[in-house]
């Protein structure tokens, strides 16, 4: 495949993973009181699929179409205002969380444990933006911030992060990148 | 789409409707960074101004709160977080937990900031096409160094085009897995995969013939600029939003 044929593919593709990034919000499995919704799974998925720069692409134009007005933030909601809010910390994390889970996936040879271990970083690195801006913003405590912005989510996280290891590992011989 | 996002698009033929979509977006962001420095007063102020463009726009106040609800949930958590956190003149003590006058007075303020932020974004998101929010976003990223501008804009056209072909093969993959009693699954990794791979590699798959087909046209990111055409309201709506923005500081 030449150069242009590629870059194509990887515009098309990068297209996708923004689609699917902006409707996973509304993509929810029921799994006990509280369903798990897929948006970061998507997230972590584009890093390792598309790699650090597509995916870091992936992202900045999904925050930028919301930034724009589009309504693809969770809740059908958009704007300047969604990142200067409580959660707006995560929105922006998941710029470096793609980079270096797409990085770190690459540099280890895009096995399924270091897909595993790369979205594992990424995550935390997603709570590292998350729950600072968190506490800033709604003027918890930290130990608070983190009980509410972070303790909650973590079993789901973890499961979307084996289902997304196993995901890729399928995905990756169907569009042969 | 529309059934499942509330602040999707609405034709008219407003003030709103008509103005180069470029202003819009500066006037947001003029707008939203003037409010976080702002006082009660001008945050009232302000909210009749939204009233009255809500009106002009043709929008309903009430179902666009009612469709804010889980946001609202999310605005009663920053004020609570803020009642309790602050500290002053305490007006009550529930067992441990003491409430203050200013927590209450800064948790409302700071709220009520938000929910102006995010209303004036949804009233630009459903008076705006989204072909327009395109057109802009790559007039903005024109001077941007190392930014391919075009190529952007035709991710941001393909990415909104494949969103309702996505929820709607979502929804059959949902149904077809109900028709064969998934939903009985107790494993949440198995649930998940059983949604999302079929997803993924059915739209991956469409995704390659739509490569396909915009190779065998000879695609190129070599394309004609977008068009914008003002409706001459622009003056004097900036000169006015200037006011404003002075007005939210100032007050």
């Amino acid at each position: 495949m030449n150069t242009t044929s590629q870059h194509l593919k990887m515009t098309v593709y990068t297209a996708l993973f923004v689609a699917f990034i902006a409707i996973g919000a509304f993509i929810a499995i029921p799994i006990g009181p509280v369903p798990i919704v897929l948006q970061n799974m998507f997230v972590l998925l584009a890093g390792i699929i598309l790699g650090p720069v597509w995916g870091l692409a992936c992202v900045a134009i999904y925050l930028l179409i919301g930034l724009a007005g589009m309504p693809v933030f969770s809740g059908g909601t958009s704007g300047i205002g969604r990142l200067f809010g409580p959660t707006g910390g995560y929105l922006l994390g998941y710029l470096p969380a793609v980079f270096v889970t797409g990085s770190i996936s690459k540099g280890l040879g895009k096995k399924m444990s270091s897909d595993i271990l790369a979205m594992l970083l990424g995550t935390l690195i997603v709570y590292g933006a998350g729950v600072p801006w968190l506490k800033v913003v709604t003027a918890m405590s930290f130990g608070k911030a983190i009980t509410m912005g972070m303790v909650p989510f973590l079993p789901g996280d973890i499961l979307k992060i084996i289902a997304a290891a196993v995901i890729a590992r399928r995905l990756r011989p169907v569009i042969k990148l | 789409m529309a059934q499942l996002i509330p602040f999707t698009y609405r034709p008219g033929n407003s003030l709103l409707h008509r103005l180069d979509v470029r202003l819009k977006f500066f006037t947001i962001c003029l707008i939203s960074m003037s409010l976080l420095s702002a006082h009660l007063p001008a945050c009232g102020g302000y909210a009749l101004v939204l009233v009255f463009f809500f009106k002009t726009a043709g929008l309903n106040v009430w179902e666009t709160l009612n469709s804010m609800k889980y946001f609202m949930l999310l605005l009663f958590f920053v004020f609570m977080a803020r009642v309790l956190t602050v500290p002053g003149d305490i007006l009550f003590v529930f067992h441990d937990i003491s409430i203050s006058e200013q927590g209450i007075m800064e948790g409302g303020l700071v709220a009520f900031k938000f929910f102006l932020v995010m209303v004036t974004g949804l009233i630009f998101s459903t008076t705006t096409k989204p072909s327009s929010v395109k057109s802009a976003v790559q007039w903005f990223l024109k001077p941007v160094p190392f930014v391919p501008e075009k190529r952007v804009a035709v991710m941001i056209s393909l990415s909104l085009g494949f969103m309702p072909v996505i929820l709607k093969q979502a929804r059959e993959i949902s149904n077809a897995q109900k028709a064969r009693c998934a939903d009985l699954q107790k494993n949440p990794i198995k649930r998940i995969l059983r949604l999302v791979f079929p997803l993924l590699k059915k739209t991956f798959l469409s995704a390659d013939s739509l490569v396909l087909a915009m190779e065998s046209r000879c695609y190129t990111d070599d394309r004609t600029d977008p068009e914008f055409t003002p409706s001459g309201n622009e003056r004097c709506f900036f000169a006015g939003t200037v006011v404003l923005c002075l007005s939210l500081v100032c007050f």
